[in-house]
């Protein structure tokens, strides 16, 4: 059977079921790899200019890993999901900067998804992705409207229940991990953390950030927990029209939560991440109009998780020592 | 309304142009001082941390110029993939958290930008009736075509002359002999009486340039401050620079060439094309094909400039090692920690490099 990789980065944690899905449908298998780990963290480090951002660096670590374990490497290009937004430039040459970092990558996969062309313009692109595989267009067809089912299934998964995108995943994957994020009757604080999918949900480069909250008693909200609808209406209320892709999941997850009034707000970013810079600062605005305690961190290739275990602590103390005054 | 602009190079004299030609009708155009550190310092203390650098300058012109109270901020919004989408959004709110009262006025940099750029002129100027904006507008333009114009044959100069500064001396001269030039008629003869006087300065017969080729983000490399002169620094070093980047080229092909189907930048993003096959936003692509087509010329370097954390120029960085056309690149990275003396270090030992790898392949 035909192998296609798919690193387990960036993207993957928001597409993921539905890229699944099209491949399995296809006849080819998807294989993934594994979650971040000390190797692939070298390995991307050591490819790439030092300016680039974390999660690409750890991209090319999983496309290294992935390299001679598959027959196709999965990279799509995602441009824009339509209006007049735009995702990051580091998305729209991840296929050319792998080719040139990694030469050993196997023949890359990269359909430029572009929604502003129109959805007859992406079925032409899924065809030809298709191709690749099968020259039978029922066949492909069926596999992108199972691909576009499953994925909204898994988007409203989460939001109806309340689970991070790592949870549903698991599940999915019909991992027998038991997952402790279920939601505790013990927890007293609410936090919202905003971040990327690709740095809120990689353990490795958050240092098990969400996790080590939960294990100080707060009920942790992400934003793939709200609806896409609820995110999209606070970004507009805010904004306006969005300039980034992912800006409802960041300025209009903040005021979504700020809105929902949460004890504390927490932004998670890498450092450099251009979009980030400009969206966060927004978050920190409203959080000191709607006058709820904001901490923003900014993580890097540092891997001691010292610093980040203090000021959590710090920062939960004071969210604990303000509603107990509150109250 | 009392209308402020943000620096970029040479920029404000075209604005000024404008204005001394509509008068503005009531309204006032205020230039801001020249970006300065403390234009940089205003920048840098009131953006995000992490925001790039023509964010910061940008910001820390326009709080001077409120601060000669301008009510009205003219700046550049487009709808790419960079950062720059973002600036007006980002830069309001700093400004109004400042307590300024001013609003903001956007000029389209992507899309529609001439009938952007003509309906903006007439707005500002009080409504001017259309023959006065346009003969004002292709006013400034000969007064922009002029300055680089002036620009190329300076790069060329500055490497022979044989009295180092002398270049510099009537290059400086010269643009304040254009910026006070009233008709079209006068830019030209001032523009052509200065170019003569250039060519004429002494020459060192022995002197044989290396040549480098200067790309990047458009920012950086038109805005001396933000490159800290890179230009300068490298003609005194005797070497010869070359940029394809320029803001009248920019105007004219951005706002009438390009909507003829005119794309100045078609041999570079062929060039380009093995190795990078797609519009990363910003001028990502075009520094990658600048690269391969400067290699292929038989330029001796190029100079990369980007602001520190510029998402396109670092798909560009990641991209230009693996070229198969191989020229030695030194990329700049500008932010508020750049200092001179780095810089031009880092620039000796560049040209050092160049001028070796000439006389081993001369050999």
């Amino acid at each position: 059977m035909i192998k296609v990789g798919i690193p387990r980065a960036l993207l993957y944690y928001q597409y993921y079921p539905g890229w699944k899905t099209f491949f399995e449908a296809m006849g080819v298998e998807a294989v993934v790899s594994p979650p971040t780990n000390k190797a692939i963290f070298t390995k991307g480090n050591s490819r790439a200019v030092a300016e680039t951002c974390l999660p690409v660096k750890l991209f090319f670590g999983h496309v290294i890993f992935l390299a001679d374990k598959c027959d196709y490497m999965f990279i799509p290009v995602m441009r824009s999901l339509g209006g007049k937004a735009y995702h990051c430039s580091k998305f729209v040459g991840l296929p050319d900067m792998t080719k040139a970092l990694v030469p050993e990558c196997p023949p890359i996969l990269d359909p430029e998804i572009d929604l502003t062309e129109g959805r007859h313009r992406l079925r032409h692109i899924i065809h030809t992705l298709g191709r690749h595989f099968s020259s039978d267009k029922g066949k492909i067809e069926t596999a992108a409207e199972e691909a576009e089912k499953a994925h909204l299934a898994f988007r409203k998964d989460m939001s109806d229940r309340g689970i991070t995108p790592v949870q549903a995943l698991d599940e999915l994957c019909q991992s027998e991990k038991e997952s402790d994020l279920g939601l505790d009757a013990a927890t007293i604080l609410s936090i919202a953390v905003i971040g990327h999918p690709y740095v809120v949900y990689d353990d490795y480069v958050n240092h098990r950030f969400i996790s080590r909250l939960q294990d100080m008693g707060a009920k942790v909200l992400t934003p793939e927990m709200a609806a896409q609808e609820d995110l999209d209406f606070a970004m507009k209320k805010l904004v306006g029209n969005p300039h980034w892709s992912f800006e409802a999941d960041i300025i209009g997850a903040g005021e979504h939560y700020l809105g929902a009034e949460v004890d504390g707000i927490i932004t998670v970013a890498v450092f450099g991440c251009g979009p980030d810079s400009m969206m966060i600062d927004m978050v920190r605005h409203r959080a000191r109009e709607c006058k709820i305690p904001f901490l923003h961190i900014s993580l890097d290739e540092h891997t001691s998780d010292g610093g980040l275990v203090t000021r959590l602590e710090a920062f939960l103390d004071m969210v604990k020592r303000r509603k107990r005054v509150c109250a | 309304m009392r209308i402020g602009i943000p620096h970029w190079g040479h920029a404000y004299l075209t604005v000024e142009a404008l204005a001394q030609k509509l008068g503005g009708g009531g309204n006032e155009l205020i230039i801001p001082p020249p970006t300065s550190q403390r234009t940089l310092d205003l920048g840098v203390k009131y953006s995000p941390v992490e925001a790039c650098l023509p964010f910061k300058l940008t910001l820390g012109n326009l709080i001077e110029a409120c601060e000669l109270g301008a009510d009205t901020l003219i700046h550049g919004r487009g709808a790419g993939i960079c950062r720059l989408g973002y600036y007006v959004k980002g830069q309001e709110q700093i400004i109004r958290d400042l307590g300024y009262d001013a609003h903001f006025v956007t000029l389209d940099v992507s899309q529609h930008k001439f009938r952007s750029i003509m309906h903006l002129i007439k707005d500002l100027s009080n409504n001017a009736p259309w023959p006065k904006v346009i003969s004002a507008f292709f006013f400034a333009m000969g007064k922009l075509f002029a300055l680089d114009k002036m620009d190329k044959v300076v790069h060329k100069m500055r490497a022979v002359e044989l009295e180092k500064g002398r270049t510099n001396q009537i290059h400086r001269e010269a643009i304040k002999a254009i910026s006070e030039a009233k008709t079209d008629r006068e830019v030209k003869k001032t523009t052509g009486e200065y170019i003569k006087t250039l060519s004429q300065v002494p020459k060192d017969p022995t002197a044989d340039p290396v040549k480098v080729n200067i790309a990047g983000e458009i920012f950086v490399v038109l805005d001396p401050f933000a490159n800290m002169d890179i230009e300068m620094e490298l003609g005194k070093l005797g070497v010869e620079v070359e940029r394809t980047m320029s803001l009248s080229r920019w105007a004219k092909y951005g706002l009438f060439l390009n909507h003829l189907g005119i794309n100045e930048w078609k041999e570079v993003h062929e060039a380009a094309m093995p190795y990078l096959k797609r519009n990363v936003g910003g001028d990502g692509w075009e520094s990658v094909g600048e690269k391969v087509v400067h290699a292929r010329e038989g330029y001796d370097g190029m100079v990369h400039l980007a602001p520190f954390t510029c998402m396109p120029e670092i798909v560009a960085q990641n991209i230009m090692p693996s070229t198969k056309e191989d020229i030695p690149v030194l990329t700049i990275l500008c932010d508020e920690q750049m200092a001179r003396p780095g810089m031009i270090t880092r620039v000796e030992a560049f040209v050092d490099l160049l001028k070796f790898r000439r006389k081993r392949r001369g050999k």
